[in-house]
């Protein structure tokens, strides 16, 4: 057995699937940090109400799974706009730790009522995509989708935001908060499209993860303090920064899960975290001023 | 007589008062005599649907059981129930509150074994007596001499022991294969349970002499194991031992399937592989074959082997089981498991303290279990319950217990192993109809 055989590559291919899936579900976060400059703590329990809705309307109500993907981004989306109207908002002008707390405590909130409403127990769609063999190689179909996901929707979000007046607004917004109000610039609506889009993106992300996972009331803990470091790694409120650290990230655990104990993947990609912390406190793709 | 109105006012006040008095102080010494009991497991959080939830109702079914029944020896029961909320830290907190606040005699539950070690070391500082239905890891117990805490279950390392005990009894007639030819990989979340297993099918494995290819631990909550699968794959193992809880037992099967690993068998050890319908739900007719290791579940134990009063019993547990989950497919073994380890504590060892040691304080109850001699048969789950002494590396284990294994064949569990309970032969190895089948 050498070090470099066939199943370095299918690590590599899994780190690559693996990192797709983490790209998504930092897009949303990104963004809106990057435009409101308020961290959802809660976001990953945004994700967890949309995979219950998948769950809901493709195992309970039957809907055709496009369909149900598609009402679960809405709703997602108007979720965010919630959110953004109801927590964030009022507290726009207040320090950074109360609005930090605030979503805090809507993460508690979220999974307090989805215990109450859905119960303790674990649900799936029951779906089993097929398998797929490329070169004697398995390639995870539904890792696949995310990954095939994440860049559409990584440059769906770049056009939108280099291509439109409003991504222009977005953008501007995101540099100068003050001066945009005095420019004419409604930056009330800017927040509730980009809050809209933030939970939309949520919503594709919990479409394409209950596909691969069970859903329950705590499955936000599984993803949300990952997606929070590959924020934080790739420059909180930058998009391709998210991008390029998700995979990063993923490599990490994946190739050195491969060679030590998985736990070692996850041990090296949070010392290398720690470490560009120390090197590059402004994450991995920030400008340097 | 009487002829005085207020006078036969008064004499028939004085007669109710003297009727209420008796009345009063022969209910008095009844409703002072209580047995608290504080219930801990996780009701919310990733453990509770991974099978806690189940052992926190059996445990139920059977306290409400002997609540209804007016309670034992005199004294009635009342229940606190709290959550763990399947983290260690609040499970310790939630004992010492139990105990400290609500006043409790006692503590029973314990799902996780990552609660159990670190909460049976503060009850026992805390001298107060727990009757452990569910954690089975050794650690809770091994070399530290506890004097109040006592567990019937059997332990991790059995679980271990009894598995591979069957691959190396099975290898030749059924894989045909020595054992020293079998390739097998031990994989396992990293809690102490996990570990406690995995420690046995170690210790199993070198004994009959098979041909560990890997052993590895992973965190039970990570979002990923393809990396896992991925060295599997690369050491082409004949069987799989794993020891998990949910979901990462579904997370590694539906990725193990993705990527497609192969294997001639998969022996699961409890928690989630004992909630078969999560796994039918998540898997589908891929968990068709896969083994579990567990106590027997009682529906499933020979009743003509058991005590008589027990037949009963199961049929009550499992009528209610039926009233709080309706529609279940196949009863879980988790429900049966805590109500017969709760029906022991209160009818061995809670009427002999109160009989025999005077009351319910922890050093009767200690007195009374230490006194339990149950032959095989003596429980629901068939085996019998004699306690090893505090002198004893495993002070508080039942020493007479042992776990069974069982195989999901069409929706249904079968007991495949110990021989002398069989219930049909084990499939052996994976058929060509499932997706894992290394044919």
């Amino acid at each position: 057995m050498g070090i470099f055989d066939i199943f370095l590559l299918e690590a590599v291919i899994n780190g690559l699937l693996l990192g797709g899936v983490l790209a998504l579900l930092s897009l949303g976060l990104n963004l809106v940090f990057g435009v409101i400059d308020v961290v959802w703590i809660c976001y990953a329990e945004l994700i967890m109400l949309g995979m219950y809705g998948m769950y809901f309307l493709y195992t309970v109500y039957h809907a055709p799974i496009v369909v149900a993907g598609a009402v679960c981004i809405v709703c997602v989306g108007i979720l965010g706009l919630a959110l953004h109207a109801l927590v964030i908002a009022p507290l726009l002008g207040a320090a950074p730790i109360n609005q930090l707390l605030a979503t805090g405590g809507v993460l508690f909130f979220l999974q307090s009522a989805a215990t109450v409403l859905f119960g303790i127990e674990f649900k799936n769609l029951g779906l089993r995509l097929p398998v797929l063999k490329v070169a004697g190689m398995f390639v995870s179909y539904s890792r696949l989708l995310a990954f095939g996901a994440a860049l559409i929707a990584m440059v769906l979000v770049y056009l939108l935001l280099t291509r439109t007046y409003t991504g222009a607004a977005i953008r501007a917004i995101a540099q100068d908060r003050q001066i945009m109000p005095l420019m004419g610039v409604d930056t009330r609506r800017i927040y509730l499209i980009t809050s809209g889009l933030g939970g939309a993106l949520a919503g594709l992300a919990a479409c394409l993860l209950v596909l691969q996972y069970d859903v329950h009331p705590f499955v936000g803990l599984t993803f949300g303090p990952i997606t929070f470091l590959i924020c934080v790694l790739g420059s909180l409120g930058n998009f391709g920064g998210g991008f390029v650290a998700a995979f990063v990230f993923a490599e990490i655990i994946s190739v050195g899960g491969l060679y030590l104990d998985l736990e070692w993947g996850y041990v090296f990609a949070f010392a290398f975290f720690i470490v560009m912390m120390f090197v590059r406190p402004e994450g991995l793709m920030a400008r340097r001023s | 007589m009487f002829r005085n109105g207020p006078l036969r006012v008064a004499c028939g006040l004085i007669a109710l008062a003297v009727v209420l008095g008796l009345v009063l102080a022969s209910d008095a010494p009844a409703q002072g005599k209580k047995l608290k009991i504080g219930v801990v497991y996780d009701y919310t959080g990733p453990l509770a649907g991974g099978g806690s939830e189940l052992h926190a109702l059996g445990a139920k079914i059977m306290i409400d059981y002997f609540i209804k029944k007016g309670g034992v020896e005199g004294y009635q029961i009342e229940a606190v129930y709290a959550d763990a909320q399947s983290k260690p830290d609040v499970a310790i907190n939630e004992a010492v509150r139990l105990i400290e606040q609500e006043k409790v005699d006692m503590l029973l539950g314990f799902y996780s074994s990552a609660q159990c070690v670190p909460a049976a070391a503060r009850v026992e500082q805390l001298k107060k007596f727990m009757w452990i239905t569910t954690c089975i890891s050794s650690a809770v117990l091994e070399n530290r001499h506890l004097k109040y805490v006592f567990r019937t279950q059997p332990s991790g390392k059995q679980f271990g022991l009894m598995s591979t005990d069957f691959l190396a009894q099975n290898a030749k007639s059924k894989l045909g294969r020595e054992p020293k030819d079998l390739r097998v990989a031990i994989i396992h979340e990293d809690g102490a349970y996990g570990v406690d297993v995995s420690r046995g099918n170690e210790e199993g494995a070198k004994k009959a002499g098979f041909n560990i290819v890997l052993k590895e631990g992973y965190s039970a909550t990570a979002p990923d194991l393809s990396a896992l699968v991925t060295k599997l794959k690369r050491g082409r193992p004949d069987v799989i031992f794993h020891t998990g809880y949910n979901p990462d037992i579904t997370l590694f099967l539906r990725q193990a399937r993705e990527q497609g690993l192969r294997f001639s068998a998969l022996i699961g050890h409890g928690a989630g592989y004992g909630v078969y319908d999560k796994l039918k739900e998540s898997l589908g007719r891929d968990v068709n074959y896969f083994f579990n290791v567990d106590p027997i579940s009682i529906w499933l134990a020979n009743e003509k082997s058991l005590r008589p009063p027990l037949p009963a019993m199961i049929k009550m547990v499992g009528e209610e089981y039926e009233k709080a989950r309706p529609g279940t497919q196949v009863r879980s073994a988790h429900v049966g498991m805590s109500a017969s380890n709760t029906y022991v504590f209160m009818t061995e060892v809670l009427p002999r303290a109160i009989k025999k040691h005077g009351g319910v304080d922890a050093e009767a109850l200690r007195k009374a279990a230490l006194e339990v001699d149950l032959p095989e048969g003596g429980t629901m789950l068939g085996f019998g319950v004699k306690f090893e002494g505090e002198s004893g590396a495993m002070a508080g284990q039942n020493d007479r217990a042992f776990p069974v294994i069982l195989q999901y064949i069409d929706d249904k569990p079968y007991l495949v192993w110990p021989k002398s309970q069989q219930q049909r032969e084990p499939v052996l190895p994976l058929p060509g109809t499932s997706p894992y089948a290394a044919q």
